[in-house]
């Protein structure tokens, strides 16, 4: 005989729920329970528990809601899910960028290569000669 | 010779080799001691042993259990506690 019967409560001392009140929902074995309420619904060890006094008039493997219910009315607090669907974002508005109309620069005279120069020279040169020729 | 601030033991040394064969010395700063249970002085765990700027760059769920009292008493005194305050508030 277990003190952890459906519709005890208990205060949660290990781990992230501890000093939270929860209800005893479903008795899996002599050393494991699933508890709901204050803490998140979870099979959790015996050992993690603190039987209270009180008990409450349950069903077996009774919802989340119903258990919402009880403890809202005794002025507990009660753990609930966080919704997953976030709440819509202000879009941000694009704000449109004139584009900057690039000034051309002014043309540079094309500077021709020295080579380039002196090849042609060569060849005015050898012209000359053949004419003469 | 080292220089005064060196040689009072403020600092850890390291001996670091040189690739030309030398092994020379570097200091550091020494970590801060183990954290311990307030209750009965046991070193906790799960708590990292840096220094503050290092702690401060950690995420903050990886700097203390996530329990109440998480990094200040073990979880045993932290059981025994809860347990002494649910009992508590029943008797009254």
């Amino acid at each position: 005989m277990t003190l952890f019967n459906v519709g005890r409560l208990c205060v949660k001392i290990a781990g992230r729920d501890a000093g939270n009140k929860c209800v005893v929902v479903e008795q899996l074995d002599n050393h494991y329970v699933v508890v709901d309420g204050a803490t998140r619904r979870k099979k959790v060890n015996v050992k993690h528990l603190e039987p209270l006094a009180e008990t409450i008039k349950i069903k077996e493997k009774a919802a989340h809601s119903e258990v919402k219910a009880i403890f809202e009315k005794l002025g507990f607090n009660v753990w609930d899910k966080k919704s997953k669907t976030p709440g819509a974002r202000p879009k941000k508005q694009k704000v449109k960028r004139e584009k900057l109309v690039k000034e051309k620069k002014a043309e540079k005279p094309k500077v021709v290569k020295k080579e380039k120069v002196k090849e042609e020279k060569n060849a005015e040169a050898s012209n000359v000669e053949e004419n003469k020729e | 010779m080292p220089s005064g601030m060196y040689k009072s033991g403020r600092l850890r040394k390291i001996f670091v080799k040189t690739p030309g064969g030398r092994t020379t010395i570097h200091y550091r700063e020494r970590k801060p001691g183990k954290a311990i249970c307030g209750n009965c002085k046991k070193q906790l765990s799960g708590l990292p042993r840096e220094r503050p700027a290092k702690i401060a760059s950690i995420p903050k769920s990886a700097r203390r259990p996530e329990r109440p009292y998480g990094g200040v008493l073990c979880s045993a005194c932290t059981r025994s506690l809860l347990r002494s305050k649910a009992r508590k508030e029943e008797s009254q």
